[in-house]
């Protein structure tokens, strides 16, 4: 295993944690770290020495993450009639009635946009200070805690409910 | 007065000794605001009581067997190594040529977007009609430019960053004119659900966290800077 296949293997477990947020779902949450992985092996030559790997490997799976919403969201919307009955809304909507059983944490959540998810995944799930976040999302400052800020507080909200 | 979004801050350990002092001392003269305190800890301690687990959870084998074998093809590397020079050479010259061309389109005088005036690349046309009058709270969806950030330079310039079709960029206010501090690619491609409208192109946010003094311009303050003719401060 060379250098940089070793850094990989220390960042796993982080990256499963993002992941596990990110996707609210541990088997979601593994086969998007496995699709992440074959990608950063492959984009290996992009990742410039020197410059942090878990960065660059968290914005692999928040990528990855993205990719497999939008095709989701496009199987839902051609396979919805026939496999699904025509009474069930959005892929969010339907996640959440089938694991019946789930966590209030990840009810919490689910109930986030995706934007406010990944800011709350990166800040309060992995501790990355604010300017680290917003650069890992290519997002001004003020745009990730005023999203950091409506995700808390609809968060803390589901939570005391719960 | 702390609002949320400073004692968040504040939890998250983001604020300098000076502001996080100030709310050291708000919250002993203030149980209120000491309760939404311990609020937002809790929250800070649910999530990571309940996702800390999963950083220690049993490795899947078939990471690690993943890694060590590397038994991922590598197309990219291969197909770059395998190529001969010519090829290479080929394509530099092409990438030349639409240079050129779309060099000399841009340039033509009124044709385009950019425009040269004693030296320096200016916005002329729709985009410096969208970069003086369009406020980025108050855009129709479909507009040719979208402007994404208006913020002060370090030089007390007012900036903005754009995204059309074939071009996104900052600008900034000289005394008559937009000067273009940097040109990319244009990013705006369709809407989807999960991109945001006023998401740019990664390299001109970044270019625009250089350049930038402080924080952006909120709606208010756009619109302020707009009716004085975008002076500098």
């Amino acid at each position: 295993m060379q250098a940089f296949e070793r850094e990989l293997l220390t960042l796993l477990p982080r990256l499963r944690r993002f992941a596990r947020a990110l996707s609210r779902d541990a088997a979601d949450a593994d086969d998007l770290v496995q699709v992440a992985l074959e990608r950063a092996l492959k984009a290996r030559d992009q990742w410039a020495p020197g410059t942090r790997l878990d960065s660059w490997m968290m914005r692999i799976v928040r990528n990855c993450w993205i990719d497999e919403m939008r095709s989701r969201t496009r199987r839902a919307r051609t396979f919805l009639p026939e496999e699904e009955g025509a009474a069930i809304g959005s892929q969010a909507h339907r996640e959440v009635e089938i694991r019946a059983e789930l966590h209030d944490v990840e009810k919490a959540m689910n109930s986030l946009s995706p934007e406010q998810r990944e800011v709350i995944a990166l800040v309060l799930v992995e501790g990355l200070a604010y300017k680290e976040a917003a650069d890992l999302l290519d997002i001004p400052i003020g745009t990730l805690t005023s999203r950091l800020t409506r995700g808390r507080q609809a968060l803390a909200q589901m939570l005391e409910a719960a | 007065m702390i609002d949320d979004e400073t004692l968040m801050a504040f939890v998250d350990g983001e604020l300098d000794d000076i502001a996080g002092a100030r709310v050291e001392r708000a919250i002993a003269e203030d149980p209120a605001l000491r309760a939404r305190l311990e609020q937002q800890r809790k929250l800070r301690a649910t999530l990571a009581a309940f996702y800390g687990p999963t950083a220690e959870e049993a490795m899947p084998e078939r990471f690690r067997a993943m890694l060590e074998t590397n038994i991922v093809d590598f197309p990219s590397a291969e197909a770059r190594r395998g190529r001969p020079m010519w090829q290479n050479l080929a394509a530099l010259a092409a990438t030349l040529l639409i240079g050129l061309a779309l060099g000399r389109n841009l340039l033509m005088p009124a044709a385009g977007p950019i425009g040269i005036a004693d030296g320096t690349m200016v916005a002329q046309g729709p985009l410096a009609a969208a970069l003086d009058t369009q406020l980025a709270s108050a855009q129709p969806a479909d507009a040719a430019t979208r402007i994404g950030t208006s913020f002060a330079a370090a030089d007390g310039r007012l900036c903005r960053t754009f995204d059309s079709a074939a071009m996104s960029g900052i600008a900034c206010r000289d005394a008559d004119r937009w000067q273009l501090m940097m040109t990319s690619a244009g990013s705006r491609g369709p809407r989807t659900d999960y991109r945001q409208a006023g998401s740019v192109n990664p390299l001109v946010a970044e270019a625009a966290q250089e350049l930038m003094a402080g924080e952006p311009l909120d709606a208010v303050a756009e619109r302020r800077a707009r009716d004085s003719g975008w002076r500098q401060r």
